[in-house]
């Protein structure tokens, strides 16, 4: 087992380390390859109508001078050793993992990703909440009255669900609810949890549902087909036969077996939504991961693309890592190798 | 949306030697602001605040709720370059002088700050000293003397730290060669460019006589600075105040709230009368959010200044009582297309004139936000609030929709009379300008110019794309959407940066198409005419010139609607700062 | 990720598609497909968005005609449509009418209808052209990961975890916005597009690699291969004669399945505004400008609605495709 996990591990930060390898070329190397020098690259950060001077003075700040290979051993170094960053008046200390600051505001980008990883995480974890125990329970119901009116209902609302693009339903959730009725607050909100949790619960509500019900669908669809594939196995028959109560039979068994599947998707779909729910969090302006990501990428801030897309990655990678280790747990049959 | 520009080397023999005639106006006599009101109307109407102090008052006391929708670049006194941002800053810090306070003509004068009056030139022009008030002093009643402003001048030229801010201080004063910042050289003496000779007095050395110094001196970067409490980079987390407001509370890119310092002497600051008790910021809010807010009331001021987003346009203009409470002022800023002659065809001047014809003038003044939000109709490049501007249009068609015949006529003489084809950018994260050329893509269709419109971010646009010279010549860039904005109300500070040819380089250009050596030469001229009269006459000049020669199709001179918040009082439109004059507020 | 651990059956299993897995069972390939269709034709929801996309294909085909004889040039202006200071249209109902079907745009008065019409083209060649990509991809990599086993197996898995752990859409982005202006003698638009179906293409084949491995594994082990193996018969045969065509139903489903997915994606991205340049109309594209103007319901509506009925009708078609396919789902 803590072999297995070590190993896991290793594999886990060599993944990571492909991945900002790809990041970086991509913003580092394809635009030298477009033919920019490190003028033109420094010329970004730098106010309006600044002097060649200036431009050179922070070309040489950023290190664009140097190859790309030294920049990026610099940034893997920050990363596993941290840093130091010389602002002028001192010297300040930038432990690992030091993402490195900034090119535009000179702030230091991991305490940025910290700061904004709550307000992601409270809206995957209210949305994954939601959409996990309707999903569930509307497909269980659904894959037990097989052919009702209730089934054909909810799953064609299911696939309506999928079929939906949530910058879509946002939008329209915003412009009914929030901007029409006056319901819910306008995008943008957000308040804290440790602050005032009631508000905090408010001000995600629309977001949340609008979320849940883009993934509600597909855990349903699949718990159904789960439901109805399992209540079909010799065992289920046993459970039955021996004089288990029906509920006892759907819930212990049936849904059990059920359940490994989902917790895959689960696990795979609540990683890359921690890494940043971006079409969620553009059109609810939330100030989370997501939106960071698409303003370090709009802005060119290169740290912080590089910061947020590992950041990102590793969440999925973490994610699929404990969903490995908790089917053990859920399915017996599985072994650890 | 940047407004202010640098002068990009400001070195200017340009004004040299002339003591222009706005550098002198209103000096000395600075008034309590509220008292400068010309009566006041307490009823809302369009416009109202445009030319006299809307709900005059001067009550103490109360919060003033301000947003933002993206985030400053920087709250350091010499590392920001942003109107608003010099705007704002003057609750928090004080600069040797600044612009009169109020509406009308008179703000953009020049009036004394820290400084007892107006800069002293020597006969030469080359040095300029300033006296400071007596009795200032810093938040932490530590006192303000001459060399806290000489410090804050030596700090902002180091360029590596401080990228943002404006370079004029770096181009004109006499920086010793060994100077290269205040924190690598601590050690090397900068008195050859700034000094301080006592506690109260500030000397500037110029590398060439400069005569608008007091223009110069307005900005933040002769707000005081504690050398003690410098912390360089981390400066703008913790700036000492010398202005009538602390930072209470700062957390960068979120939000900030300035309150009371109670060591700023009201008796020694004649601009400001200081009435909230509090002002809070919150930063990075939903521009259509905060345009929602402005009109409920949870918000009162929309600190960039520069107009509504269209979302509530459609609410607010159609609403009497809503657009009652809005003014719509021209700024001294330009949309336009520039034409650039690098590209083949439009090398040939009759390939562009085409251009010029063809352009139908009023769907692309409606693709940059019609008549109130977008801006007038423009015909050449310097717009009205520019002292000495003139209108004339050289390319007049029929009810400004273009002429497709005088442009077909053009590509005949261009040797392309079935028209051709080239590319046009925009900045794809500006919904206007894609308008603007889809617009232009429309016109020009008319007559057989074919576009392909391609959208770059702003933020490298100008350093990747549009503003590089090797990707235009590669790309076959023949169009750019392009705005310029000017914090100097003359012709050398609206024009210079984007006409002067030699200030082209590699990356980063504002210029991207007026390389004409006629524009040049009378550049220099207009640079070095002594007479105030027929130096703005030469400008118009310059101004003609450039529309002769076809490189740049303007499109409006901008006008922004502002709305004023509930509950705000002495509210004016300024024009040195061209949005209200944030210092004058105040809340019921 | 799942590729380290012993679960029972393979990884595909856990994905809603594994219900494909008895496809391959069905050793007469031709049967398979009678019945498959002798069911579909039973599934009257399948069938209608069948009927759907079916249409849905013949709007983009005959986008020109359709246009030319109930719209407006989708590039058109008609500014004389629009109030000159607020930019929204005049008329009610963002200016609907028998000359305007669906209302006119904001600030240049385009038709409404025309755009989405035309934008049908967009969503669906890139729709088809990145599954077509992924399918190439994720079908070659994922048989050759299933069939030959071992390190090759590890690799490609491992390529599969990385590209599944990417932040795709911020990958995507990024690629997308470094998209040079002429490149492989195309240019403009034509090479925009070909980018998007290949970046869109490129991000989605592990999904679909991973089913063709599973599929792969389990017909390795089969009697027919191992009697063509015994007879000497080539790699290149046994892949290409006797393994692929048993791939084809569940790619076939597959694919039908993907192709939503990858119009959604392309929504998204020109959304965010890094899709196709404009004046090029696309419902995502319609949908981001359509955010600076929420007050007007029509705008919004229409370009989501089209994308809405596009990917449920190719959803229900491909799941009733599904069903079809497989025998146990009945």
């Amino acid at each position: 087992m803590v072999t297995y996990i070590i190993r896991r591990l290793i594999g886990a930060i060599a993944m990571l380390i492909v991945i900002s390898m790809v990041t970086f070329g991509i913003f580092y190397v394809v635009p030298q390859w477009a033919g920019a020098t490190p003028e033109a690259l420094a010329s970004r950060y730098v106010g309006r109508a600044a002097t060649p001077e200036t431009v050179h003075l922070v070309a040489e700040r950023l290190g664009f001078y140097d190859p790309v290979v030294v920049q990026y051993g610099r940034f893997l170094k920050g990363i596993f050793v941290g840093a130091e960053y010389d602002y002028g008046a001192g010297v300040e200390q930038c432990p690992a993992p030091c993402f490195g600051y900034s090119f535009i505001s000179g702030q230091p980008v991991w305490p940025d990703l910290v700061d904004r990883m709550p307000v992601t995480f409270s809206l995957a974890l209210g949305a994954a909440l939601i959409w996990v125990v309707a999903g569930v329970s509307v497909g269980v119901i659904s894959a037990l009255r097989r052919g009702s009116l209730f089934d054909r209902i909810s799953m064609g609302t299911a696939l309506a669900g999928v079929s939906l693009p949530i910058f879509f339903t946002g939008m329209i959730s915003l412009v009914v609810f929030s901007y029409g009725l006056g319901w819910t607050p306008p995008g943008g909100a957000w308040t804290d949890f440790t602050v005032n949790p009631a508000q905090w619960a408010y001000n995600l509500l629309l977001p949340w549902i609008t979320l849940a019900f883009l993934f509600a669908a597909g855990y349903a669809r699949l718990t159904r087909a789960g439901m109805l594939e399992t209540m079909g196995e010799d065992y289920i028959r046993t459970a039955r036969a021996k004089g288990l109560r029906e509920n006892r039979v759907v819930v212990k068994h049936g849904l059990r077996a059920a359940l490994t599947p989902i917790l895959t998707l689960f696990g795979i779909d609540f990683g890359l939504l921690i890494g940043g729910a971006v079409l969620t969090e553009t059109t609810y302006t939330l100030p989370g991961l997501g939106q960071y990501s698409i303003l370090a990428i709009r802005n060119q801030d290169l740290p912080q693309v590089m910061g947020v897309t590992l950041v990102a990655a590793g969440f999925v990678v973490v994610a699929s890592l404990i969903v490995d280790l908790l089917y053990a747990v859920v399915d017996p049959r599985v072994r650890l190798s | 949306m940047r407004r202010k520009h640098a002068l990009a080397g400001a070195a200017t023999a340009a004004l040299a030697l002339v003591l222009s005639a706005c550098g002198g106006g209103g000096g000395g006599t600075p008034q309590q602001p509220a008292q400068s009101a010309s009566g006041g109307a307490a009823q809302p109407a369009f416009d109202a605040a445009l030319t006299q102090v809307f709900n005059p008052s001067t009550k103490k006391g109360g919060t003033l709720k301000a947003a933002h929708s993206a985030d400053w670049d920087s709250l350091d006194p010499g590392d920001t370059y942003y109107g608003y941002s010099f705007n704002f800053g003057r609750y928090y810090w004080r600069t040797l002088t600044t612009y009169k306070t109020g509406p009308g003509p008179d703000g953009n004068t020049v009036v004394p700050d820290l400084a007892e009056g107006l800069g002293e030139p020597s006969a030469d022009g080359k040095t300029w000293t300033y006296k400071l008030r007596s009795g200032l002093k810093f938040e932490d009643g530590s006192p303000i003397t001459a060399k806290d402003v000489a410090y804050a001048v030596a700090r902002s030229y180091d360029k590596k730290r401080f990228p943002h801010g404006p370079s004029y201080l770096n181009e004109l004063l006499d920086w010793p060669k060994d100077f290269k910042s205040v924190y690598d050289t601590p050690d090397v003496e900068y008195k050859s460019a700034v000094e301080a000779t006592d506690d109260t007095t500030v000397v500037f050395h110029l590398k060439k006589p400069f005569a608008s110094m007091d223009y110069i001196v307005q900005m933040p970067m002769t707000a005081p600075v504690p050398q003690a409490k410098d912390t360089a980079e981390k400066y703008k987390e913790k700036v000492v105040s010398s202005g009538p407001y602390k930072f209470e509370t700062n957390e960068i890119g979120k939000r900030f709230a300035l309150v009371r310092n109670d060591q700023w002497d009201a008796a020694t600051d004649p601009n400001r009368p200081a009435l909230p008790d509090r002002i809070e910021v919150q930063l990075n809010v939903n521009a259509d959010d905060l345009d929602n807010q402005l009109i409920s009331g949870s918000v009162q001021l929309d600190i960039p200044g520069t107009g509504m987003q269209p979302a509530a346009l459609g609410k607010v203009l159609p609403d009497p009582a809503l657009k009652a409470r809005t003014d719509n002022p021209t700024i001294p800023r330009l949309w336009y297309v520039s034409v650039i002659p690098d590209t083949k065809p439009l090398d040939n001047i009759d390939c562009r004139k085409a251009v010029m014809w063809a352009a139908d003038r009023v769907a692309n003044q409606t693709a940059f936000g019609g008549p109130l939000a977008g801006g007038d109709i423009a015909t050449n490049v310097m717009p009205p609030p520019i002292v000495g501007q003139e209108k004339f249009d050289l390319y007049t068609t029929p009810e400004n929709k273009g002429d497709v015949a005088k442009a077909k006529e053009a590509l005949a003489a261009c040797g392309q009379p079935n028209g051709f084809a080239t590319t046009m950018t925009f900045r794809a994260d500006r919904p206007r300008e894609k308008a603007l050329a889809e617009s232009m893509q429309q016109a020009l269709d008319r007559v057989g110019i074919k576009l392909t419109l391609k959208g770059f971010p702003g933020s490298s646009y100008f350093s990747d794309y549009a503003g590089n010279v090797n990707y235009v010549k590669q790309n076959g860039v023949g169009l750019a959407t392009h705005g310029w904005g000017s914090d100097w109300p003359d012709g050398y500070g609206f024009m210079q940066a984007i006409v002067d040819s030699r200030t082209i380089r590699d990356a980063g250009n504002y210029n991207l198409s007026v390389k004409n050596p006629e524009v040049d030469k009378l550049i220099d001229q207009a640079s070095a005419e002594l007479d105030a009269a027929a130096r703005a006459k030469l400008w118009v000049d310059v101004d003609k010139k450039v529309m002769e020669d076809a490189s740049i199709l303007p499109v409006v001179w901008a006008k922004s609607l502002l709305m004023r918040g509930q509950g705000v009082t002495n509210l004016a439109y300024n024009e040195g700062q061209s949005m209200y004059d944030y210092m004058l507020l105040g809340v019921q | 990720m799942t590729a380290p651990l012993d679960v029972s059956g393979s990884a595909a299993e856990a994905r809603p598609e594994s219900v494909l897995a008895g496809a391959g069972k069905a050793i007469q390939g031709r049967s398979l497909t009678r019945i498959a269709w002798m069911r579909l034709r039973r599934d009257k929801v399948a069938l209608g968005g069948g009927i759907v996309v079916v249409l849905l294909i013949l709007v983009a085909v005959f986008s020109s005609p359709i246009i030319a004889v109930l719209g407006h040039p989708p590039l058109e202006f008609h500014q004389d449509q629009i109030d000159q200071s607020t930019l929204l249209p005049k008329g009610v109902f963002g200016g609907m009418s028998g000359e305007y079907l669906l209302g006119v745009e904001p600030v240049n008065g385009r038709d409404i209808f025309s755009r989405i019409v035309a934008g049908a083209w967009v969503s669906l060649l890139i729709g088809f052209l990145a599954t077509l990509v992924s399918v190439a991809i994720g079908t070659t990599l994922g048989v050759i990961a299933g069939y030959f086993g071992g390190w090759v197996d590890q690799l490609i898995g491992r390529l599969m975890d990385v590209f599944l752990a990417f932040p795709l859409l911020i990958f995507a982005i990024a690629l997308a916005g470094v998209i040079p202006d002429k490149a492989f003698g195309l240019e403009g638009n034509g090479l925009r597009i070909a980018m998007l179906i290949f970046i869109i293409g490129f991000f989605s084949w592990p999904s679909i690699g991973r089913i063709v491995r599973g599929q792969t594994l389990s017909l390795r082990e089969r009697e027919f291969v191992d009697a063509a193996k015994s007879l000497g018969a080539r790699h290149g045969y046994i892949l290409f004669r006797e393994v692929l065509p048993n791939l084809l139903a569940p790619i076939l489903v597959y694919a039908t399945l993907l192709i939503p997915t990858n119009i959604l994606f392309e929504a998204a991205l020109s959304f965010l505004g890094v899709g196709i340049n404009p004046p090029t109309p696309t419902w995502g594209g319609m949908l981001s400008e359509a955010v600076r103007f929420y007050t007007l319901p029509h705008f919004v509506l229409f370009p989501g609605l089209a994308i809405f009925i596009t990917v449920l009708a190719f959803n229900l078609f491909g799941d009733g495709l599904r069903d079809a396919f497989d025998p146990r789902a009945h």
